[in-house]
């Protein structure tokens, strides 16, 4: 019955409402046991990663939102040396303050953590994190106060086995961890090549070139639209060739394009 | 985990409703839930509709198109200002008692010349309404009524039965008059004095009806394109997220977003099918490519320009250089903006072929640069040529969906139009038309609320348009055309007027409950000097936070938020719902906080005005009559709704008959002709023509001003040798203009504040990666934007979301003057922004596009303003709200 995030990045507008109503639930409010109050400013229990990504004119923005994984293999549990951290039948993971206090700030969960979920509170020497506003749950609430304010449906919060269906087309964040996490993403965007073609003697955009892209062995192919630009969307890191070919023009290619960062080729001349 | 009987520990002691609209009247913004216990705010939630009533009680809207149905959400979407506003409420930042200037003494030295440098004590409230009572008589008497200035406009707190704005006018009144401060129509400029010559649409020239926009362009529409506009920034602190999801489905929908702008504003980082990176302020040029290929190629509708419009010829002789030997070619233009000529075309044969509407939002070009009445009648002409009211074709706005409109973009309204009146004066000179007759929508109907909010005695006799109070100080006389009233139609602007006014005196006090303009006008530091001047013997400020202008005022009043007081709500502009609520008890007033109203009656009590004053009414009988008048009241009974504390208007179904913008104008112009002189769209205004023929600046073929008298800010001015920058400041992505600077958890966000290497949270300058590089900044550097008029320090923000040759920066950050008048650490832009108003006949503010020069703060020139002004970098700093109250107390300990 583990409880679940689900992130929808594509409907993420950037508008922190997430990450600053997590501030308005646990900030100067005291919620023993399940949390101490979070200092006045510096922790993200939910914290929102901004993602600038291209160069002049081709940019594109995404906003990811990164809180405790609740994951089933929680090492940060593994690692407390005063079992403060728990498991609640839920599946939500609480730091549990009077016991944590026992372990003197030994940061242990902090260090094990791969998400860096986890703050430490240096008046209160107590290690926070993300409860899953469990204090809500219990109480009548249906969701946390993340969940709750964002305007445009991106976060689903529920119980894993009814949210099977949505989970399908889902990734987490470091698949590698070894963590399983329980917090889950879907339309994360992959890297891009975009461009913009155009005839330099007439001063016109191509519209309707072809616009073929080779990695691996493998193609894919788009054309320009009526702007002259093509976009080759959610592509792996790697390194790819381009090549483009219109009517009337020169083909022109582009090879060994890596794509670590996303690439704009800017506004690409064809020679008659 | 959790013991037994936790439940108690959880619970708030009480739950009450407070509206998150931050424009200062009429709109409530989105209703909110407000959790108190042991009698503090401990959280602030959604409203869920459901709460207490059933969903099919509010008959609510849908759009169906495409096969695709678009209903509201069931709970209030409030917006990262709303929801963060405990922090404003409790902020370090609180005027917690009255103040007085240090060195100001009424009965001694007034040091005017201090204003913006001296310190503040605290006073009894006794000893604060005294001094005010008698400046007021002082003043009165040895100048005449008029002798005192009111500051009383917008874009405070949205509260209703003690407003934000205009109090003191009631007050002001009583006493025989005053000269009112007409605020500029800083949200409409272009339209107002552009685009009205065009197509009329009063009250501010914005196309006009706006009923059905969204439904008819979600059916027929294919192109939107957002002209300067950021439905993501503006329209959050006043109505909340429902424009976020309306963008997301005409998307979904299939519609193309295309985003012009100097910036890949939030609406584009997340919406924009395609951005088009253009200079700040020369959409114009863009514009007259765009016209150029559409005549030259014959690809626009011909029939519709030759039965719906007057001068059209003239236009295009303009267009093709027939007139001044200047075709306005791709390529012209693309000199001019910086868009490349081939995506010029492309942009202008895209628009051609697809059914296509423009998106506002408050923002863009035809607002705030200089000559913004130009990009601004010439849009309003672009869209003529395809055909303007045609399924489709519109302009259309994703904010204040409900102002002045009979009928909204989006048909979420209700059976009844929720009127809530303002208990304070409105801003209307002596024979200027008011709002209730632009407007009458607006008005409460209660017999006895009427003759509590009739107009006052006394309306002031005297008017200085807000973009001129500086002059107006400095160099009297000043003239100037128009804006005598805040609302006038469009023959109103051949007026001309003049400070003084005949019989009346120059100010010589100054009542201030809108402290922004430092933050938010024109050539600020030119205001901060014209304040300092020994003319302007007092100047008092009623305001609950510690910033702007309470930084120059003698005496600051404190003045409760909405959240300690008793209030009467309307939802009218979410887009979601529209509803009623009881803003009941919440939590006492901070500090000695009180309420603008009860304020203002401190001072009327030493007047011996109180009963005149409040009418003898208590603020539970003003909410009660409120209501009754509200017209709401046919729909449920007071003792209901004081029961479920809020009531959803149902929606009224009869809306989607009316027909969509100017589909009557489009089908029959004869029979709905515009407001226009000829009645037509206007490409040479024959009201221009008659009143200001000879006027390069605004002539009566709207066109591109390059530089004249009033401006001198392109890329092509002699001024680039020094500054080679074109700064543009938008509407803040965290604030409501100058609302809420000092909220910690949205300075913590990376667009709202940069921390610099000293640890102060700069407010952040935009620079393009190659101009950065070009002058050795990186990302989080202390930099200088500068120009003749001062030096605004700032944050280096480098970024790709920005084009080469411009700096930007949001205005509204708080001033933290270093040498008030020149030099600033805060962020305040406007500072440093044009002088002079939108162009000679036009009486509008210049506030974006302008020049400047970005440099790096080197650490020698830092140590040696913090040697020259150790005043000034010795306030106290807060890590995480900056500079507030206990900053400028000349004795700290008070402040604790």
């Amino acid at each position: 019955m583990n409880k679940v995030f689900i992130f929808d990045i594509s409907k993420c507008c950037g508008c922190y409402n997430c990450q600053l109503a997590c501030k308005d639930e646990h900030v100067e409010n005291d919620w023993t046991p399940y949390a101490k109050p979070q200092p006045e400013a510096g922790q993200f229990w939910i914290k929102i990663q901004e993602n600038v990504c291209g160069t002049i004119p081709k940019v594109k923005m995404h906003y990811i939102p990164m809180l405790c994984n609740h994951c089933e293999n929680a090492v940060c549990m593994e690692a407390c040396p005063e079992k403060a951290i728990t498991r609640r039948e839920d599946g939500l993971i609480l730091i549990e303050p009077d016991k944590c206090k026992g372990a003197n700030g030994c940061k242990a969960c902090i260090t094990a953590c791969p998400y860096n979920a986890v703050y430490f509170n240096e008046s209160l020497g107590l290690a926070q994190k993300c409860t899953g506003c469990a204090h809500l749950l219990d109480n009548g609430n249906k969701l946390p106060r993340c969940v709750e304010v964002c305007p445009t449906d991106a976060i689903t919060f529920g119980e894993k086995e009814k949210l099977k269906e949505q989970i399908k087309d889902t990734v987490v964040l470091q698949p590698d961890s070894g963590c399983s996490p329980n917090v889950y993403y879907k339309n994360i965007p992959g890297k891009f090549i975009a461009g913009t073609v155009y005839d330099p003697v007439e001063k016109e955009v191509i519209i309707g070139a072809k616009c073929i892209l080779y990695s691996k062995g493998k193609s894919v192919e788009t054309f320009t639209d009526s702007y002259g630009d093509f976009w080759f969307n959610d592509l792996e890191a790697g390194t790819y060739d381009v090549t483009i070919q219109a009517q009337g023009f020169a083909k022109k290619n582009f090879t060994g394009l890596n794509t670590a960062k996303d690439i704009n080729l800017g506004d690409i001349p064809l020679e008659k | 985990m959790p013991a037994n009987n936790l439940k108690e520990n959880f619970k708030a002691d009480k739950q009450v409703i407070r509206g998150s609209g931050l424009i200062g009247s009429m709109d409530s913004g989105v209703p909110t839930l407000v959790d108190v216990k042991d009698g503090k705010i401990i959280r602030i939630r959604p409203l869920y509709y459901e709460m207490n009533y059933d969903k099919k009680d509010f008959n609510t809207w849908k759009i169906e198109a495409r096969g695709k149905t678009l209903e509201p959400p069931m709970k209030g979407l409030v917006g990262p200002v709303g929801l963060t506003y405990k922090k404003r409420v409790y902020s370090k930042n609180r005027v917690r008692y009255p103040l007085k200037r240090a060195d100001w003494n009424p009965n001694g030295e007034r040091n005017t010349q201090n204003r913006g440098k001296s310190g503040y004590v605290r006073i009894s409230w006794d000893e604060a309404a005294d001094i005010v009572a008698s400046e007021l008589k002082r003043v009165g008497k040895k100048y005449g009524p008029e002798a005192v200035l009111s500051q009383a406009d917008m874009h405070g707190e949205t509260k209703h039965l003690s407003p934000s704005h205009g109090c003191a006018n009631r007050l002001l009144s009583l006493l025989g008059g005053y000269t009112i401060q007409m605020r500029n129509l800083d949200s409409w400029e272009g339209q107002n004095w552009g685009a009205k010559h065009v197509w009329g649409c009063e009250p501010v020239g914005e196309m006009m009806p706006a009923a059905n926009l969204y439904p008819d362009i979600a059916e027929h529409g294919e192109l939107l394109l957002f002209w300067g506009c950021d439905p993501e920034t503006t329209p959050h602190p006043i109505q909340g997220m429902m424009s976020s999801r309306l963008c997301y489905w005409l998307t979904e929908l299939g519609l193309k977003s295309v985003y012009i702008c100097p910036d890949l504003n939030y609406g584009a980082a997340v919406h924009a099918d395609k951005w088009i990176p253009v200079l700040p302020n020369t959409d114009a040029a863009l514009h007259l490519a765009i016209a150029y290929l559409w005549i030259t190629e014959s690809t626009y509708d011909k029939e519709y320009i030759a039965s719906h419009s007057y001068g059209f010829e003239k236009f295009e002789d303009y267009v093709l250089g027939k007139e001044d030997g200047i075709p306005k070619t791709p390529a012209w233009a693309s000199e001019k903006c910086g868009v490349q000529e081939w995506t010029i075309k492309a942009l202008a044969r895209d628009w051609a072929k697809k059914v296509t509407s423009l998106i506002h939002g408050n923002g863009g070009p035809a607002i705030r640069g200089p000559y913004s009445s130009e990009p601004a009648r010439l849009e309003a002409m672009l869209l003529g040529m395809q055909g303007l009211g045609r399924p489709g074709v519109h302009q259309a706005k994703m904010i204040e969906w409900w102002i002045w409109r009979e009928y909204y973009p989006l048909p979420y309204q209700g059976v009844v139009n929720p009127s809530i009146p303002n208990f304070s004066e409105q801003v209307r000179p002596a024979g200027s038309m008011n709002q209730a007759e632009m407007v009458p929508l607006y008005m409460g109907k209660h017999p006895e609320l009427l003759k509590l909010t009739e107009l006052m005695p006394n309306p002031p006799k005297q008017s200085i348009p807000k973009c001129l109070i500086h002059d107006a100080i400095l160099n009297p006389p000043v003239s100037w055309w128009g804006l005598y009233g805040f609302l006038e139609p469009d023959k109103e602007q051949f007026k001309k007027h003049t400070y003084p006014a005949e019989g009346c005196s120059e100010i010589h006090m100054i009542w201030t409950d809108s402290p922004c303009w430092i933050t938010c006008w024109n050539d600020s530091n030119s205001y901060i000097k014209a304040l300092q001047s020994e003319k302007i013997e007092c100047i008092v400020a009623q305001h609950p936070w510690m910033e702007n202008d309470c930084l120059m005022a003698d005496i600051v009043l404190p003045v409760a938020t909405r959240f300690e007081m008793l209030d009467i709500g309307a939802d009218i502009g979410s887009g979601v719902l529209t509803s009623v609520f009881l803003e009941d008890h919440c939590i006492d007033p901070v500090g000695e906080s009180l309420s603008d109203f009860d304020a203002v009656v401190k001072i009327a009590e030493k007047l011996g005005l109180k009963e005149e004053y409040t009418g003898g009414k208590t603020h539970e009988e003003k909410q009660e009559m409120s209501f009754e008048g509200s017209g709401v009241e046919k729909l449920i009974s007071f003792k209901n709704l004081k029961k479920n504390k809020y009531f959803v208007i149902p929606c009224d179904s009869g809306i989607k008959d009316v027909p969509p913008g100017l589909r009557t104008f489009f089908e029959d112009p004869k029979n709905n002709p515009l407001t226009t002189p000829t009645g037509l769209l206007e490409y040479s205004s024959s009201a221009l023509k008659e009143h200001f023929p000879d006027d390069k600046e605004r002539p009566p073929v709207a066109g591109w001003i390059e530089k004249s008298e009033s401006h001198d800010e392109r890329l092509s001015s002699k001024r680039t040798e020094k500054y080679p920058l074109i700064c543009m400041s938008n509407h803040p992505r965290w604030r409501m203009h100058a609302q809420g600077d000092d909220i910690i958890w949205t300075r913590e966000i990376p667009t709202m504040k940069i921390k610099g290497q000293d640890g102060y949270l700069y407010e952040p300058v935009w620079l393009n990666t190659a101009e950065a590089e070009a002058r050795g900044i990186k990302h989080g550097d202390i930099v200088k934007i500068y120009n003749e008029r001062g030096t605004v320090l700032g944050g280096a923000y480098v970024t790709e979301r920005l084009v080469p040759k411009t700096a930007y920066m949001d205005h509204g950050a708080r001033w933290d003057p270093i040498i008030p008048g020149e030099l600033d650490r805060g962020g305040a832009i406007n500072t440093i922004t044009p002088h002079n108003i939108t162009s000679k006949n036009a009486t509008g503010m210049v506030v974006s596009g302008f020049l400047v020069e970005v440099e790096k703060v080197t650490d020698e020139e830092m140590a040696s303003w913090r040697k020259d002004y150790p005043e000034a970098f010795n306030r106290n700093y807060d890590p995480v709200t900056g500079v507030s109250l206990s900053g400028w107390l000349t004795d700290e300990k008070e402040g604790n």
